[in-house]
């Protein structure tokens, strides 16, 4: 069986998407009643002192982290099932590029105030 | 601290300007997306996958491997116990920053070798020989097809070989090559050395008939005898291929002596073992005048054996040995539990292994013995 991956933007038009990358889970608490879709997780923020320093908030916690250039870039590929009932012509498209991440690999820090409930951060 | 008041997915956060802020969310339709798969790729093969000429080869029981017109890279899952935010651009039914999916790893290449010996078990398993090309020639005479019959489901086509074989176009080509294949009516093919035998020796008898000099001879002549002899052209012109090698870039070709006097050896021997003097007479016998027959040429494979006073040779071909290097070196130590350099390393010039260089398998795979400091190594299993 041979599967292309196939490409229908090409380089230059291929959309970059972005990863954010912290330790640990992002939990709900326990309190927590319905949907997650649409939920705010955090704020993140460039800080004004330093170019490489961010800090992602997430309820009462803040990590402080930094953007970082992936050495080899992640693809993003879409796995597209042409025929469901046969099983066969299964395609993989790029529909986007990853070159950058923005990596929190601190514990965080936790913030004395803070009104976001919903969320929780865990550490492993 | 100001609102970025930028709306826009991830350029948003790659293009986050300093003192600047954003709210992550989870996207409307945050979940699993078990069809949204990452890829680590090197730029040279970021770009092969942009142009397109990336594909993942293998049977739905095989793990699957990545091909570019040049490699082979097995796939491997890399786990990443961090939460990893995948976040996709921002759409026109969506503008704000958010994550579509927790990714829990990604998939990295590691360059491979190309898996040819089962090309080599499904062209050897079904040889074109004499017989087929007799049907041939029969039913090319009224224009007919002739790819009925009980031919079929064991021939392969290019396609079929590269939906079966795990390699990249490149490497299946040198697979083929190196297997002296031949595409047959739409079929690649290995050609049954009696067949093959038989034109040779045609081959041979028309250049004394015709004094043609074995460094220098061309296509069309070579082949228009061999049709007019009732072979097949393009086996004909195979057979120089299988034989021979062009003159620098022209029509014309050169035999190789070392290539000749091996079929002969092989032909020879067959599956017996021989004594090395009547087996010496007999070569030379075969091979035809204005070659010689040196034993160096049989590097690879044949192999001699010495009992008492007695030395003897038989058939041990590099070609019918596997390509991976734990199975070659098995069967290598099964076969003769100790070697002499000079006689494993024929054995082994043709083992390539990404990453790992001779001296590596040679440590890897085997234990290497000095009787004596000036004595040549031994080479036994680990």
């Amino acid at each position: 069986m041979e599967i292309r991956v196939k490409c229908r933007c090409g380089e230059d038009e291929c959309s970059e998407w972005a990863i954010v990358e912290l330790q640990g889970v992002v939990e709900t608490q326990a309190s927590f009643e319905g949907s997650i879709q649409n939920l705010e997780i955090g704020r993140l923020c460039h800080t004004e002192s330093s170019q490489e320093t961010y800090t992602f908030t997430v309820g009462y916690h803040e990590l402080i982290g930094s953007k970082v250039t992936l050495k080899k870039p992640l693809l993003v590929l879409k796995k597209l099932q042409l025929d469901e009932d046969s099983g066969k012509g299964t395609e993989l498209e790029v529909v986007g590029i990853i070159r950058t991440k923005i990596l929190f690999k601190t514990r965080p820090k936790p913030l004395i105030s803070g009104n976001n409930l919903s969320l929780s951060l865990f550490c492993s | 601290m100001e609102e970025s008041g930028i709306v826009g997915g991830a350029e948003a956060v790659i293009n986050l300007k300093a003192g600047s802020s954003l709210p992550i969310s989870y996207h409307p339709s945050f979940g699993p997306h078990d069809d949204l798969l990452l890829l680590e790729a090197d730029d040279k093969l970021v770009q092969d996958i942009f142009h397109q000429r990336v594909t993942l080869r293998g049977l739905p029981d095989e793990d699957a491997v990545l091909c570019t017109k040049s490699k082979t890279f097995a796939i491997k899952f890399v786990g990443n116990s961090n939460s990893m935010f995948l976040i996709p651009p921002s759409s026109n039914n969506h503008q704000l920053v958010s994550v579509l999916k927790i990714a829990a790893g990604n998939m990295e290449l590691v360059e491979v070798s190309p898996r040819l010996d089962k090309l080599k078990q499904l062209l050897l398993a079904n040889p074109f020989g004499a017989a087929e090309v007799d049907a041939m020639m029969d039913v090319d005479d009224d224009g007919l097809d002739h790819n009925n019959g009980n031919r079929g489901s064991e021939l392969y086509s290019w396609s079929d070989l590269v939906n079966t074989v795990q390699a990249s176009d490149e490497e299946l080509s040198i697979g083929l090559q190196s297997l002296s294949a031949v595409e047959i009516d739409g079929y690649w093919r290995v050609i049954d050395e009696n067949y093959l035998d038989m034109i040779l020796r045609m081959l041979l008898h028309n250049c004394v008939l015709k004094d043609w000099s074995f460094d220098d001879l061309d296509e069309d002549e070579v082949v228009n005898s061999l049709v007019a002899d009732e072979f097949p052209s393009k086996l004909a012109s195979h057979c120089l291929r299988v034989f021979g090698s062009r003159v620098n870039g022209t029509e014309r070709w050169k035999l190789e002596p070392r290539l000749v006097c091996l079929h002969f050896a092989r032909q020879i021997l067959r599956e017996e073992k021989m004594k090395l003097e009547s087996f010496m007479e007999e070569w030379k016998k075969k091979i035809p005048d204005g070659m010689e027959g040196r034993f160096e040429m049989l590097e690879g494979e044949v192999l001699t054996e010495t009992i008492g006073i007695e030395t003897r040779v038989y058939t041990f071909s590099v070609r019918s040995l596997p390509s991976t290097p734990e199975e070659r070196f098995a069967i290598l130590f099964k076969h003769r539990s100790k070697w002499e350099w000079k006689d494993l390393e024929p054995y082994l010039r043709d083992l390539h292994v990404p990453r790992l260089s001779m001296e590596s398998l040679l440590l890897k795979y085997t234990r290497r013995a000095q009787p004596k400091a000036d004595a040549p190594p031994v080479f036994s299993a680990r």
